[in-house]
């Protein structure tokens, strides 16, 4: 019996009756997940990997727990603004998938769709918003999003925020880099520091916001290195963890945790022995909860996953003389914010920079400008002679999954670059 | 020829240049092209704009290209895919902000100052300031509104952009098309004011018309959302597949809206063009005055008949009533490839077995898909108002019914009186319909009739999670293989049917009682996991498959007597 399913289930059950009771063993369950993986986890997972679970679990605890001290995001938002007050960052796609980690994603989805949301729309956004009609999602202390990558971000902070009289602050992300652009962004950044300052009663320390940018770029060297050196050795990893590094390279960037994250994933892997097997970087979402893929991937000696571009969307040092102004410069170069061309040059280059042998570019149900593309990126890796495989699915959402086709396009993929 | 699809496009200063600029609308059955350079999970509208895009670029020696703006992902990746493909052709994608405010206006004026320049380049033309304002101070407020048509129905539409093609419907159905505010409707844009530069105060002006979805100013059409709803009879609310951006408001709105509200969903071909004139007629059929109930008429000793005739995708089924409307016979027979044969078949055989002649018939009603392809009806009439009619007289309290029939699943709301409050239909898809059971039932080696009984001898959970009918085939294929029980599987597939029913009957609003009707309520494994769901006892009609019919009948008598 699957002792995380039936938990699921029993959570399913409380879910549109006993909100609150539900929210409670979602913490529970969390805790022990913590404790799973610190004593009982595969013995192939490196210790940083760890380190990188609990990173991930206490945020989502924390935003369950304390949402008085939570601000809902998306993967863009600044959040070291947000963390020069105190403010814990929950974005729509992590608590999502946490949701999917307990298997009742669909609970939400489908309640999300009963509220009138298209079929049609992301299924992290529906699921979002599912948990937050339900009443199991608790209403935080104010949502910051910028509009950089997808669409859905305004509308569904605009929908939660109305229904909670949550404070929203909405970031417009040009997609055009000129000085003009910059100060665009930098007024809105300014006008949302004096509503933070509000909010909280507190005062910004620009000095505060140096010193978290600084560990950013710290951070970002040290991941860069890491990743080269990925290029040579093994590091067992998962789907699951593989996503999770987006807590460490967003949502908690700047972070004391997440800095010591990649010092401590830079020295293991010098004690890793050298990788024999093909390596494989990965475009977009992974639905980590997919059985096919797990089987695949997971701690496989033949395969392994190099990184996926989500995590690299922004790699430049910020300088810090003016740090509002980098910040504001961060959000408009982001990968997502330019042209598509960019890319296909970010995943290129990718490539040679992990020793890639093929890339496989996930089709996420809802995600148009990922999806939109991905011919074009085909036609790129073709002309660079990259081996590229396409896979269409749901990152979350069991229920509208394809199994069988995901499992022979894979096995075919996999055949053809061993 | 150029041609745009976003109302803040700057139209204007192209039309000052002399250039004929016109709103992009793709007519296409499918999506060939867009499909393999796109995604199929692509906006329909933009894959439709593909397939136009590219043949005309291909065939059309006056096209000269398109002028985008950063309106939706989708359309981002239609300018980086089609300026790929064609880049003789002029492809210009405006960066366009998501506030209203002078400093967006500024930012967006230099855009569309970049975009004018690109133009002239490309086409040898030169774009003058003066032309521009002399042409944006033509621009007035319009005068009173016109007065409308007495008791013709006034129709607002908003949401996403629609077609010519739905204007004209709506138009054709008998109803006033009052305003269309959808993204590309009615465009008004006042002279520009104050000192700034000419550009700059254009811009301001396009970037706040009624703010659409994508903006951030969108929190501001709350307010005047309201108020603008208010003026009509009732609403459609458009939404696009795979453009989720309305569905948002939609939710928003719909349980406030101060007048009937109709969601309709399209799909961008011209496949969809029977199911929307199904939807609008039930709508206007649902916002018609009621006739009042005048006392019956007697008819003294005169006999007379009434026949309502349903003519589904999988059956066909006639029902004969007569004054006192007493339900004299019904048949149903299987739909064969001409509708009209199996109406024809189906009255024949009512009249036979009644033992009337064609001429002893007062009046024939006809409903259901095929309901406009049969020549010797009387009138037509939806049948979602006739599954209301017919559940409510067989059935006082009935306040929900779910309708699942062949190829597609409805949820219709009756206020207390009886009446169509609300309805949903499923999407195009045969998932979780008549079609979807036939297909699992086939894969196990059952027959239709036999699936329902079979799967309440269920002892063990089997979970189908695919709603896809193909994909859950190749479930319930890898589900034999693993030795499970034939009764636990068709109890998984009644389940997965039960999950999307759910979702179309908490769009109405799950209120008791609730009815079921269509060939699928004679299924009771369907009925088992629906009531587990709803934890209420379904009301199921004797013959579930006839209640359509039966309104029919019984709103051709109402006509009558």
């Amino acid at each position: 019996m699957d002792l995380v399913k039936t938990y699921g289930n029993i959570i399913r059950k409380n879910l549109e009756t006993h909100p609150v009771a539900a929210r409670r063993m979602i913490n529970v369950g969390l805790s022990l997940e913590n404790l799973r993986v610190q004593a009982f986890s595969d013995k192939r997972m490196p210790k940083a990997s760890k380190e990188l679970n609990s990173l991930a679990v206490n945020k989502i605890r924390e935003g369950l727990k304390t949402p008085e001290k939570t601000a809902w995001t998306n993967l863009f938002t600044p959040v070291e603004l947000l963390q020069c007050f105190d403010l814990n960052c929950l974005s729509v796609e992590a608590v999502s998938s946490f949701f999917s980690g307990f298997t009742i994603e669909d609970s939400f989805i489908r309640y999300g769709e009963g509220k009138g949301l298209a079929p049609s729309l992301c299924s992290y956004h529906k699921c979002f918003l599912g948990s937050f009609f339900s009443g199991v999602l608790p209403v935080p202390k104010l949502a910051v999003t910028a509009s950089t990558a997808c669409d859905a971000n305004f509308n569904t902070f605009r929908l939660a925020g109305k229904e909670a009289r949550l404070p929203v602050f909405y970031l417009d992300i040009p997609g055009i880099r000129s000085e003009e652009a910059v100060d665009y962004v930098v007024r809105q950044l300014h006008a949302l520091l004096g509503s933070l300052e509000k909010l909280t009663h507190r005062k910004f320390d620009i000095d505060l916001l140096r010193e978290i940018l600084q560990r950013e770029n710290e951070s970002k060297r040290l991941y860069l290195q890491f990743l080269k050196k990925k290029a040579k050795k093994a590091w067992p990893t998962t789907l699951t963890l593989q996503m999770y590094e987006l807590f460490a390279t967003h949502l908690s960037i700047g972070t004391e945790e997440s800095l010591h994250f990649f010092r401590s994933l830079c020295k293991e892997i010098d004690h890793m022995p050298d990788f024999h097997g093909k390596r494989l970087f990965w475009v977009h979402l992974i639905p980590f909860y997919h059985p096919v893929l797990k089987d695949a991937l997971n701690f496989s000696d033949a395969f392994q996953l190099q990184g996926m571009e989500m995590n690299i969307d922004n790699t430049k040092p910020l300088d810090l003389k003016d740090p509002i102004r980098s910040l504001a410069r961060k959000m408009i170069d982001n990968l997502y914010n330019r042209p598509f061309e960019y890319k296909e040059k970010l995943v290129l280059k990718a490539v040679q920079h992990t020793n890639a042998d093929g890339v496989i570019h996930f089709c996420h149900w809802g995600c148009k400008q990922s999806i939109g593309g991905v011919m074009l990126l085909k036609e790129a890796m073709k002309k660079a002679g990259i081996p590229f495989l396409i896979l269409d699915g749901d990152g979350i959402d069991r229920t509208n999954d394809t199994p069988g086709q995901i499992k022979t396009r894979l096995e075919a993929f996999l055949e053809m670059i061993r | 020829m150029l041609y745009y699809i976003c109302k803040y496009t700057p139209i204007e200063a192209f039309s000052a240049m002399g250039v004929q600029i016109e709103r992009l609308e793709p007519e296409v059955s499918s999506f060939p092209k867009a499909d393999s350079f796109l995604h199929p999970n692509l906006c329909s509208y933009v894959k439709g704009a593909y397939e136009l895009c590219s043949q005309k670029a291909e065939e059309d020696p006056d096209f000269e290209g398109v002028v985008f703006t950063t309106c939706c992902d989708s359309v981002k990746r239609l300018f980086d895919v089609l300026s790929r493909k064609y880049p003789n052709k002029f492809w210009f994608v405006l960066d366009l902000p998501r506030m209203g405010n002078e400093f967006a206006a500024k930012l967006y004026a230099s855009r569309i100052r970049a975009c004018l320049s690109a133009y002239e380049e490309f086409s040898g033309r030169t774009f003058e300031e003066e032309e521009l304002s002399t042409l944006l101070n033509r621009n007035k407020e319009p005068d009173k509104a016109v007065v409308s048509e007495p008791g013709r129905l006034r129709i607002g539409v908003v949401g996403a952009r629609i077609s010519s093609h739905l204007r004209k419907l709506i138009e054709d159905a008998g109803a006033e098309l009052l305003f269309d505010q959808t993204c590309t409707g009615d465009r008004l844009l006042l002279p520009p004011e104050g000192n700034r530069p000419l550009l700059e105060a254009y811009a301001y002006r396009l970037l706040n018309q009624l703010p659409c979805m994508r903006m951030a100013e969108a929190v501001n059409r709350d307010p005047m959302m309201l108020p603008l709803l208010q003026k009509a009879d009732g609403i459609v609310y458009h939404t696009i597949k795979f453009c989720d951006n309305y569905s948002f408001e939609y939710a928003d709105l719909k349980d406030r809206s101060p007048v009937p509200l109709l969601a309709l969903e399209t799909d961008g071909t011209t496949l969809s063009y029977g199911q929307q004139r199904t939807r609008i007629e039930a709508f206007l059929e649902e916002l018609s005055p009621k006739k009042q109930k005048h006392n019956r008429k007697t008819t003294g000793d005169k006999k007379m008949y009434v026949i309502g005739i349903d003519s589904g995708s999988t059956s066909t089924n006639a029902v004969l009533i007569n004054e006192k409307l007493e339900i004299l016979d019904f048949r149903v027979i299987r739909t064969g490839a001409k509708s009209i044969e199996s109406a024809e078949a189906v009255l024949k055989s009512v009249l036979k077995n009644a033992g009337l002649q064609r001429s002893d018939i007062s009046r024939i009603i006809s409903t259901g898909y095929g309901r406009v392809s049969i020549p010797f009806a009387d009138k037509n009439i939806t049948e979602i108002t006739c599954h209301g009619k017919g559940a409510h007289f067989l059935f006082p309290e009935v306040r929900t019914i779910l309708d699942i029939g062949g190829q597609d699943s409805k949820a219709i709301r009756l206020n207390e009186k009886g009446e169509v409050a609300d309805f949903v239909m499923n999407d195009k898809c045969a998932a979780g319909t008549g079609r979807f059971l036939e297909a699992m039932a086939r894969t196990l080696e059952l027959s239709i009739e036999e699936l329902g009984p079979v799967s309440l001898r269920s002892r063990e959970v089997v979970e189908i999670s695919s709603m896809c009918t193909v994909f859950a085939e190749s479930e319930v294929i890898s589900l034999i293989a693993l030795n499970k029980e034939q009764a636990d599987i068709a109890a998984g597939v009644h389940r997965a049917i039960a999950n999307k029913a759910m979702t179309l009957l908490r769009k109405t609003g799950l209120i008791p009682s609730f009815c079921m009707t269509g060939g699928v309520a004679k299924n009771p494994g369907v009925i088992h996991a629906l009531e587990q769901q709803l934890g209420e006892k379904l009301l199921i009609p004797e013959e579930p498959e006839i209640v359509g019919a039966l309104g029919a009948a019984l709103l051709g008598a109402e006509d009558l007597f």
